[in-house]
Order: structure tokens, then C-alpha cells, then sequence
């Protein structure tokens, strides 16, 4: 039995001359919940198709629970739910037909989870789809995938459309899958949603895995953001070793250090720093930082 | 580097305005409409063109004028179903007869599919939010679209008269200009009204099926309507309350009465100024007629994608099926009165038309043509519903679960596989039930042959549309229906021996025997299913290897 629920080797998909996902090495062992990053068309949403089995990979391959993604789509997915960013449903079935249909071609259904959910997510099930709003589609295919506890959830933009109380609720069926022992990919935008959520984090660019880690070790890689306010004349912090990105507004001066902080707090001491803040890079300013302020891939 | 700073310069080069912003959806909506107008105003005017041409080859003679208008002038069940057939010793009269009632329906579901589908159609994909979003409004938008339509229906009467007063001046025919002008126009007046009738009900429905729906009943009331006024017992007077016994009172070549324009025009005017109308009065979204947004839980047939697609497909299936049925039982019906006269000169037309034997066995050979032309379309809704399935992307709730993509084709083909060998089924049985209620004589089993003899011809036509799903699913519709539209025409023109037999080959209807006036060629049939069959498997092979594609 492997331990590992999903692998990829080189998994390469082109559409004519565009390369959309460029020999992509990924591992996500079970139990783990794995966030995966990057701007429009990065190649988040190829690589989940091919992990789905939809689209056909140029080159490489892709397993789930050691089964080809390819070549025994069925067996995979019998251990998977899939969540996309836009619901396509049956706009002339209620929410609770969906439900059940949804249910029944899966195979297995923990009912009494499924009405929890219904009633977490405030949906009302008894209306047909053509009357919900974008927010209650999403609320479908979120219960639809969660009430078959699967061992893998993929989640492509899950929160699309959601309110903010909704997106706690969210969250909650996250942890609460995690702490069941499954494991969750988890393609999203909202950076504090896979900040809160995610053991690990990948940022595609490109097609391309840039980087690949804890949040812990990314920082690590990452510049600390330091603020200081001084009474007297403000030093030149450009010339201290590490510190780059320095601005200065009044008595208030922000920069960036990589590496040891040692030199900057000698020089901020014997200046007369009066106040000092220092902040590790969210993953928000993480992911800026690999695709610069613009975010567009620099 | 250039090519980047080209795509820039591009990009932010000042967008030229094309038109007014106020008029914008009428400019979109006309483009639509008129490539629409010139692909059947094309195929109206091939078809009235061609029957010209066929009546001066076959009716050479006046003597064969006189008996054919002895045949059928006089035949009450023929005009119940085609409409009166005056002067059919001239090329007029015949043309009116054989083609009229055709291009009277066939417009009216033009004109209710392209309305409610431009209308309705656009509410339920959301773009018609975006729309309105523009310098525009509710009523503003909806009257745009009409205008739209009306260019296209200009461009429809434009195109099938071009096509008809050149076949006109052929000296062998010798029909004014000004008469085809008029009769091209009377064959466009039942497509005016409908777009008028799809543009209500787009506003009356709360989906554009629904719409389509409502339209189509109407029309089916007004066919009953009339067919009961021509039907010699008493009541044509009720031809006034038929838009389409309207547009018959126009009499087109024979004795044209201009004025039946008048209640034509007000109908349109009217019925289209209460679709503006009742758009500005309701939400985006909403309907006038009451739309129930709950329902109860009803589980049946939800247990896979077969058994959804049954559930969805059900109506639609139910209407062609009642349409196969009930022109089956009037052919049945008028079999034994109209075979009786199939003698000399009219056995040959029924001959070249691919409907041998006597009587009234000849009658249902050529009939049931009409039947395998209505299955076929059948089976063109079947392929195009599976793509649809994929182009809206309902079909990855499928996909992303265990359901293997050779499973759900499989049994979507096997549901249009029944659906289509019940119609002929249907077609059969009810045909038999006209038949016997006139004592005709035939049996119920030639005839039920005759009905499952219509469904291999479909099966081609699943099978070459299964083929272009499985290597360019984006082209499935226009293949399927071009193939459709063409095995059409080679029936329209080539049933006259006008054609060589290489061109009558590439017609799926030509392949099959005219049962029950001749017994089924089980062997065509069975070469038809198999074609089919390898068309549809290597299709399925060609949809397992490749990736789902999008609208």
C-alpha cells in the first residue's frame, strides 16, 4: 500500500505551441493537505484535468493511490471527489435530485454527513438549480464531493462564489477531513485560505513548479520585513549586508533583510531605533515576491 | 520581440466603434440571423425550384396534366394534409400543391427556433445580462433582437426569391417574376409570424425549451386547425382562425388574394409589440408564466447517466414521437383513398420517387420517406444532445466520478439506439392503425417492417455523427445536420432521375427500400447498421483518446 496519494513524473501537456505544463514533478503523501498556486493559466487547472483523467498528457505521467490517472480513471476516481471553480449542473433538477444522482454514481454516500452539510451550508435543496445563485451552485458540488468522504479531494477554486461565512464553513470541512486522515489538493487564489488550510504549497509559474515546500521553509528563503522609527536623523541602511528594498517616510524607515538580522539591529541600535516591527513574508508577499508586484510572472 | 510590441500596439490601439452603442444588439442579433436566412432560404428555394423542374419532366403532356389533376384536385384526404391543390394540370398549381405546406411548416419552426433561441436562448446563458448591461434596456434590447430577426427574415425572402424567379424564367417553366416575388413571399409569412410567436413565448417561458415548447404547440394547433377546415366536412371557414390557413388564402400562383396579408401583418405586429412590451414589464431571469422554482424529490431514473439523459430527454423525445405517430395514422389514413387513383402516369411519378408496388402500398412507400426524414432528425438530436452534454460541461460530473467515458457513451448510444427503433416501431403500428380504421387491407406485420425499415438510415446518421464527435466534437452539429439536409435534397431533386447514381448514392435515404409498396432490403438495411455501428465504435475509440473539449 502506498503512502504517497498523488504523483506526478514529468507530466507535460501542450496545446499546439503552448506548453500549459512543463514536466511537472509533484508528490503529496496521504494525510497531507497541499495547497497549489499561481496566476491565470500557470497550469493549475491542466494539471488537475490530467489528474482527472479528462486531458490526455503530452508526455509524463500521473498517479493516484499508485493507479495510472490514464489508464484506470475509474479506479481512482472511485477514491476521489472533484470540486471545480464553476458548477456545471442540471438546471432542471432540484439540489436535492443533484445530490442524490451525484451520490448514486459515485457509489457511496455518508447520508447522515450529507444533510449536516445541507444545513452547514445553509442550502436549500428542495429548489431546482436553474433558481440558485452562482454561491448555492458551488454549494452543490462542495457538498456533492464531501458527503462521499473520499481518501483524496481535489479542489479547483472551491470558494468560488462563496460568502464569507460560508467560506468558514469551508474551511471547517478541511480540517475536519484532515483531521479524518484525508488528503486535499487544494488549487486556490485566496491566499489566506491555503495559508490557513495547507501543510505544504506549490507555486506554479509557467507551467512550471517554482516552488515547492512548508510555509516555514519558504520563508526561510524569503526576506524578513523590518519597520523602525527613529527620534534623531535616520541611518543609511542600503550599505548594511542583507538589507535591501529600504523606504523611508518621515521617522518611519521599511526594508527588507535575507539572512542573518545581526548587522541591521547593530546599526538600528547605536542609531536610536525607538520602535521595532518585524514581520516573516506572508504568502501572499511570497507569492508577489515570485511574480513581482504586478502580478504577472516576472 | 516585434511580434510582442505588434500584439501591443494592437492592444492598445483606440477601438474603432462599429455602429452606434445604442444599436449594437441589433447589429450582433442581425449578423446571426441573416447567415441563418441565406442557409434555408437556400434550401426553400432549391426545393420549390426543383419541383418546378420535376413536374416539366415528368408531365410532359397534357393529357398526363389532366389526370394528375384528376387524381388529386378532387382528393379531400390530399388537401387536409397538403393543403387544396387547384390548377394541377399547370406547373403553378402542382408547385403550390407538393411544396407549400412544407415551407409553411418548415418556415414556422424557423421562425420559433431562431426567435426563442436569440431571446431565450441568450437569458439562460447569461449573455443577455451583458447585454443590458450596455446603453440599453429590458424592452430596448428585446425590440433590437426583433429588428435582428426581421433582417434576417429579409434576408430569407431575399434569398428563396432569387432562387425562385430564375427557376421562374426558364422558358420551360414560364412563371413571372412577379408572381414568384409574391409566392417566395407568401412561403416566408408563416416564419414572420413564428419569429413573433418565439419572441412572446420567450418572454411567457422561463427556459428556452419552454419556449420552444409553447411555440410548437401552437403551431401544432394551427396545423390541426386548418388541416380540419381543408378537410371537406363543412367547417372552412375556420381557415381564418389558422395563421397557416392565412397564408394558404394567399393563393399564391393560382388566384392570389393579397388581402389575406392583411390579418398576417397585424398578427406579427401585434404579437411581436406585446413580446417588447412584456420584457420591459419582468426581471432578467424571470417569467410571466408562473415558473415553479421547488420541486419533490423524484428519484426515478436517477441512477446514472443513461437514466438522466431519459429524464431530460423524455419530453423532447415524446414530441417527435407524437409527431412520427400522428402523420403516420393521416398516411395511414388517406392510403387507401389516394392509392386507389395510383395508376399510369402518377404510378411513374410514384415510381421515380422510390415508392413502387400499387396502391395503397405505393402511397405508404412514399410517405413513410417523410417518416425516415423525421426519424433521421431524431437521430441528429441524439448526437447533438451527447455533445451538448460535453460543450456545457455537465458531462465532467460524470467523468470526475467512477464513470468511464466508453460507459457513459455507450449507454447514451444504446438510450438513442431504442429511441430510434421505437420511433419506427411507432411509425409502423401507428401507419397500420390509420390504415385498418380505412379498411385499406395491409397487414399489421408488412407494415411493422415497414417502420423498423425506416430506423437504418437513422442509424447512419448517429454512427457518422458519433464518428465527428469522437475526431472534432466541436463540428458535430454541422456534420450531422449537413449530412441530414443533403440526403434531403438528394431526395427533393434527385427522386426525378436528374441525378447520376453516384450523387443519389451519398443520400442515406436512398439506400433504403420503399416498404411497404416494395418488401425492406434487409441487406441495405443491414449494411446501413453496420456502417453505422463501425462509424459509432470508431468514434468511441477516437472520444477515449482524447481530451474533453469545451463549447
Amino acid at each position: 500500500m502506498s503512502d504517497t496519494a498523488l504523483r506526478t513524473e514529468g507530466l507535460t501537456k501542450r496545446f499546439g505551441d503552448v506548453v500549459a505544463l512543463d514536466h511537472l514533478d509533484l508528490e503529496v503523501a496521504q494525510g497531507e493537505v497541499v495547497g497549489y498556486l499561481g496566476p491565470n493559466g500557470a497550469g493549475k487547472t491542466t494539471t488537475i484535468r490530467l489528474l482527472l483523467g479528462l486531458s490526455r498528457p503530452t508526455a509524463g505521467r500521473a498517479e493516484i493511490f499508485g493507479l495510472d490517472c490514464q489508464r484506470k480513471p475509474v479506479e481512482t476516481h472511485r477514491r476521489l471527489a472533484f470540486v471545480a471553480g464553476e458548477a456545471n449542473l442540471w438546471r432542471s433538477l432540484t439540489g436535492a435530485e443533484t445530490l442524490a444522482l451525484l451520490g448514486r454514481v459515485h457509489g457511496q454516500v455518508d447520508e447522515a454527513y450529507r444533510d449536516e452539510l445541507i444545513e452547514r451550508f445553509d442550502l436549500d435543496p428542495t429548489k431546482k438549480v436553474r433558481s440558485y445563485s452562482k454561491g448555492n451552485h458551488q454549494k452543490v458540488i462542495l457538498i456533492a464531493a464531501l458527503m462521499v468522504r473520499p481518501d483524496l479531494l481535489i479542489l479547483d477554486e472551491p470558494t468560488s462564489g462563496l460568502d464569507p461565512l460560508m467560506e468558514q464553513a469551508f474551511r471547517h470541512c478541511v480540517q475536519e477531513a484532515r483531521g479524518r486522515g484525508q488528503t486535499v489538493f487544494l488549487s486556490s487564489h485566496m491566499m489566506s485560505e491555503v495559508e490557513a488550510l495547507c501543510d505544504r504549497v506549490g507555486i506554479l509559474r509557467d507551467g512550471k513548479l517554482v516552488e515547492m515546500g512548508t510555509l516555514a521553509e519558504m520563508r526561510h528563503l524569503s526576506a524578513l520585513t523590518v519597520e523602525a522609527r527613529f527620534d534623531g536623523s535616520i541611518p543609511d541602511l542600503s550599505v548594511v549586508p542583507g538589507v535591501s528594498a529600504v523606504e523611508a517616510d518621515g521617522s518611519l524607515v521599511r526594508c527588507q533583510v535575507r539572512g542573518s538580522i545581526e548587522p541591521l539591529v547593530k546599526v538600528l541600535a547605536a542609531a536610536g531605533v525607538t520602535e521595532l516591527l518585524s514581520h516573516e513574508p506572508s504568502l501572499e508577499e511570497l507569492f508577489l515576491a515570485q511574480y513581482g508586484e504586478d502580478g504577472h510572472a516576472g | 520581440m516585434l511580434a510582442d510590441s505588434g500584439i501591443r500596439a494592437q492592444i492598445t490601439a483606440p477601438v474603432r466603434a462599429a455602429g452606434s452603442p445604442r444599436t449594437v444588439v441589433a447589429a450582433f442579433n442581425t449578423r446571426k440571423a441573416v447567415r441563418s436566412g441565406v442557409l434555408w432560404g437556400s434550401i426553400f428555394g432549391i426545393a420549390i425550384a426543383s419541383s418546378e423542374v420535376s413536374y416539366v419532366k415528368l408531365y410532359k403532356t397534357a393529357v398526363q396534366r389532366q389526370a394528375l389533376a384528376a387524381t388529386y384536385g378532387t382528393s379531400k384526404a390530399a388537401s387536409a394534409l397538403f393543403g387544396p391543390a387547384p390548377q394541377l394540370q399547370t406547373v403553378s398549381g402542382f408547385t403550390v400543391f407538393k411544396i407549400s405546406m412544407t415551407l409553411m411548416v418548415l418556415g414556422a419552426v424557423w421562425g420559433l427556433l431562431t426567435s426563442t433561441r436569440l431571446l431565450r436562448g441568450e437569458e439562460d446563458s447569461g449573455r443577455w445580462d451583458l447585454l443590458l448591461c450596455g446603453q440599453t434596456t429590458r424592452r430596448g434590447a428585446t425590440a433590437q433582437v426583433i429588428v435582428g430577426l426581421g433582417v434576417g427574415l429579409g434576408t430569407l425572402w431575399a434569398v428563396t426569391a432569387i432562387i425562385t424567379v430564375l427557376s421562374g424564367l426558364q422558358s420551360s417553366v414560364r412563371i413571372s417574376a412577379g408572381a414568384s416575388l409574391y409566392f417566395s413571399l407568401t412561403m416566408v409569412a408563416t416564419a414572420a409570424m413564428f419569429l413573433a410567436v418565439g419572441a412572446l413565448t420567450s418572454q411567457l417561458a422561463a427556459t428556452r425549451r419552454q419556449a420552444a415548447s409553447f411555440a410548437a404547440v401552437f403551431l401544432g394547433i394551427s396545423y390541426g386547425i386548418r388541416l380540419i377546415a381543408d378537410a371537406g366536412v363543412g367547417l372552412h371557414g375556420l381557415i381564418w382562425a389558422s395563421p397557416l390557413g392565412w397564408v394558404e388564402e394567399l393563393s399564391p400562383l393560382t388566384a392570389p388574394q393579397p388581402l389575406a396579408f392583411l390579418p398576417i401583418a397585424a398578427f406579427t405586429v401585434a404579437v411581436g409589440s406585446l413580446a417588447v412590451h412584456l420584457a420591459g414589464r419582468r426581471d432578467v431571469g424571470a417569467s410571466i408564466v408562473a415558473d415553479r422554482d421547488r420541486g419533490g424529490v423524484h428519484l426515478g431514473l436517477l441512477y446514472g447517466p443513461s437514466g438522466l439523459a431519459i429524464r431530460l430527454l423524455r419530453a423532447r423525445v415524446t414530441g417527435w414521437w407524437v409527431a412520427i405517430g400522428l402523420s403516420a395514422f393521416l398516411y395511414g389514413f388517406i392510403a387507401k383513398s389516394t392509392g386507389a387513383t395510383v395508376s399510369g402516369s402518377v404510378k411513374e411519378v410514384f415510381s421515380k420517387l422510390g415508392a413502387n408496388g400499387n396502391g395503397a402500398a405505393a402511397v405508404f412507400g412514399l410517405c413513410f420517406l417523410l417518416e425516415a426524414i423525421l426519424i433521421g432528425f431524431v437521430a441528429a438530436g441524439q448526437v447533438t444532445a451527447v455533445r451538448s452534454e460535453e460543450s456545457d460541461g455537465t458531462l465532467d460530473n460524470f467523468l470526475v466520478r467512477p464513470v468511464s467515458r466508453s460507459t457513459w457513451l455507450g449507454g447514451r448510444l444504446l438510450v438513442a439506439l431504442v429511441v430510434l427503433v421505437l420511433s419506427g416501431i411507432f411509425a409502423g403500428v401507428l401507419g397500420w392503425l390509420g390504415a385498418a380504421s380505412q379498411h385499406t387491407g395491409l397487414s399489421f406485420t408488412s407494415l411493422l417492417e415497414a417502420g423498423i425499415n425506416l430506423v437504418p438510415p437513422a442509424i447512419v446518421i448517429l454512427g457518422i455523427g458519433v464518428l465527428t464527435f469522437g475526431i472534432r466534437p466541436r463540428a458535430t452539429s454541422i456534420v450531422v445536420y449537413t449530412v441530414l439536409g443533403w440526403s434531403l435534397l438528394i431526395v427533393i431533386v434527385g427522386g426525378f432521375g436528374t441525378l447520376g447514381h453516384w450523387v443519389l448514392d451519398t443520400s442515406v435515404f436512398h439506400h433504403m427500400a420503399s416498404a411497404p409498396g416494395v418488401p425492406p432490403n434487409w441487406e441495405a438495411n443491414g449494411i446501413m447498421t453496420a456502417v453505422g455501428v463501425a462509424a459509432a465504435l470508431v468514434g468511441g475509440l477516437a472520444v477515449r483518446r482524447r481530451d474533453l473539449q469545451g463549447a
